[in-house]
């Protein structure tokens, strides 16, 4: 874990609202790893008050194409959802971001999966890029399974590595199969040995029904709830699971969506 | 020669062995975890002390979600002492303890009189455990925990309780939400603390626009950070020209500045707490800017600066 100032390097606007921030930060590059986040001051003063979680959603690497990114460079995918990320997306190039991280568990594919199922509902996406990086970079086989709203709120397919199957899904049809993100799933759940999803509640609970059926795949879902400290200390961000309330920002955001109360 | 100015102070005068601590900066119980979880990050052995997270008998679920919501420079906060029970702290976290430099206090609550001193008890001659701090203030359960904070006459018997049970130094813990604080404050010195803490959170509430409730199931909840501080540092002023023993200053503390106001109000030594969370370092940054202040400002000793803004004392240095 560390904390530091790290600046903007490339800033780019996906979607109206949704800004994908490059930062120069080599010791945070090194120490990431895919479903980690990272606590990012959004500020000088006492307010806002308290840090924002932010998925680390891309690493770069020498030697990988990981949607431009340099080595020693880190992205940040986020949306303006309330006072502090419209504070972040508002920066610019050269601004410094002061980052405490990486912190959390992240995701663990299992030694034997071979075919990865990664299943983004919106934002959620941002957290499964890493994951996806990482698991071309291994030599597995991954499917990326999006749904948002419209097509504005898809994540671009070229900054996607090639490598990945990337299979769309729109409300209102406007890019992809209409529909939601599990209407994609029954055609790609069978070929996947382990699913990692991140997205709202309803998507979870609909991915559950679904597991429930082929009870032998397992599933890994990234946990999102508001934050204090970042580090376990404060017990603001308790998700209630089978064995008790857990921490989503040390005991997660990665959990066992079998563990998970949905 | 310039020596390094002398930053430490005694929290336990009237205790036989004392809690001498080398500077006057702690954490607040609940801000700082163990002291483990930002070891690597901030060098808490740097610190005066760190107060670990508030501890029952048994291990606590806490309350359900939603447990935080932030205010202008604010933090209302419900978590209903989750925590991993005493037995545990013993086991697990004392042993780490027992290799630090720096000293922790438990802050220990229950639900009745007995149930601190079996806390207290249970702490007694750990290695490790260099003190207690009596939380009679948490606002976020029911049962007893706040109300003994609340009157003069259950804050004395929950002390006398604690001090009987353990020979460590006690520092309790007092409530903002108490009708008269400063009787509060003279009934737990008389029933034999060793030291005074406060604020614990001020009582607050939040309304969710949405759902037209209270954003907290609870309704109400308790209130941190920057936006308490001069409701905490007036308490404070009140409570040191009432007692002998030292007081402790805590409430939105986050820098230099912040503590030295604590400290010149008469505070002996000054809790960090809400501002951990946005800065690790915040509480090291206050050692290291108390250091500066004092060279700055041509003194050799903290106590040069502890009360001088309490009526009747005349500033020494500062302008007038």
């Amino acid at each position: 874990m560390i904390q530091a100032r790290f600046p903007i390097v490339a800033r780019d606007e996906l979607a109206p609202g949704t800004v994908l921030l490059r930062l120069r930060a080599p010791a945070l590059a090194r120490a990431a790893r895919a479903g980690q986040f990272v606590h990012v001051r959004c500020g000088d003063s006492h307010d806002p008050l308290l840090r924002r979680p932010i998925s680390l959603h891309r690493v770069g690497v020498a030697g990988a194409d990981r949607g431009g990114l340099q080595p020693d460079e880190v992205a940040l995918l986020l949306q303006v959802v309330g006072r502090g990320s419209a504070w972040l997306a508002q920066r610019r190039l050269g601004d410094e971001l002061d980052v405490l991280g990486p912190l959390g568990r992240g995701f663990r594919p299992e030694p034997k999966a071979g075919h990865l199922l990664l299943v983004g509902g919106g934002l959620g996406v941002a957290p499964l890029v890493m994951l996806a990086d990482e698991a071309v970079r291994a030599g597995l086989a991954v499917t990326l399974a999006m749904g948002t709203r419209t097509a504005a709120g898809v994540f671009p397919a070229r900054l996607l590595p090639e490598e990945v199957e990337y299979a769309v899904a729109t409300e209102d049809g406007s890019l992809g199969q209409k529909g939601l993100v599990t209407d994609l799933l029954p055609a790609l759940l069978p070929w996947s040995d382990q699913v990692f999803a991140c997205g709202p509640w309803p998507m979870l609970r609909a991915l559950r029904r679904l597991l429930q059926l082929t009870p032998a795949k397992r599933a890994q879902v990234s946990l999102e709830e508001r934050m204090g400290c970042g580090v376990g200390v404060c017990y603001g961000c308790v998700v209630e699971t089978r064995h008790g309330r857990r921490r989503v920002c040390h005991d997660g955001p990665v959990f066992n969506l079998d563990d998970v109360v949905l | 020669m310039i020596l390094p100015p002398n930053l430490s102070v005694e929290l336990a005068p009237n205790h036989k062995q004392g809690l001498p601590l080398r500077n006057p900066v702690l954490t607040a119980s609940g801000t700082f975890g163990y002291g483990t979880e930002y070891a690597a990050l901030a060098d808490c052995q740097r610190l005066g002390a760190i107060i670990c997270k508030g501890t029952t008998l048994e291990p606590r679920e806490g309350n359900p979600q939603p447990r935080l919501h932030e205010t202008a420079a604010g933090l209302l906060n419900s978590i209903g002492l989750q925590n991993i029970g005493v037995r545990a702290v013993v086991a697990e976290k004392a042993r780490i303890w027992a290799g630090w430099q720096v000293p922790v206090l438990v802050n220990i609550a229950g639900e009745t009189v007995d149930e601190f001193a079996r806390l207290a008890e249970t702490l007694d001659g750990v290695p490790g455990v260099a003190g207690v701090e009596v939380n009679i203030s948490c606002p976020n359960v029911d049962a007893g925990y706040v109300a003994f904070g609340a009157r003069p006459e259950t804050a004395a018997a929950v002390t006398r309780a604690v001090v009987q049970a353990t020979d460590l130094p006690v520092m309790v813990k007092l409530s903002p939400n108490a009708p008269d604080v400063v009787e509060v404050a003279r009934a737990v010195e008389a029933a034999g603390a060793h030291s005074l803490s406060l604020i614990n959170t001020i009582l607050g509430m939040a309304i969710d626009l949405r759902r037209r409730r209270p954003v907290f199931a609870r309704a109400t909840a308790g209130l941190s950070g920057p936006a308490v501080k001069p409701i905490a540092l007036r308490l404070v002023y009140e409570v040191a020209q009432a007692v002998r023993v030292p007081v402790v200053g805590i409430g939105g503390i986050a820098t230099t500045e912040d503590a030295l106001e604590f400290l010149m109000a008469g505070a002996t030594a000054v809790q960090v707490g809400t501002a951990s969370f946005a800065n690790p370092r915040a509480a090291a940054d206050v050692v290291d800017g108390l250091a500066a202040f004092l060279l700055r400002e041509g003194l050799q000793d903290i106590h040069d600066i502890i009360g001088v803004a309490l009526p009747g004392r005349v500033p020494e240095g500062g302008l007038t």
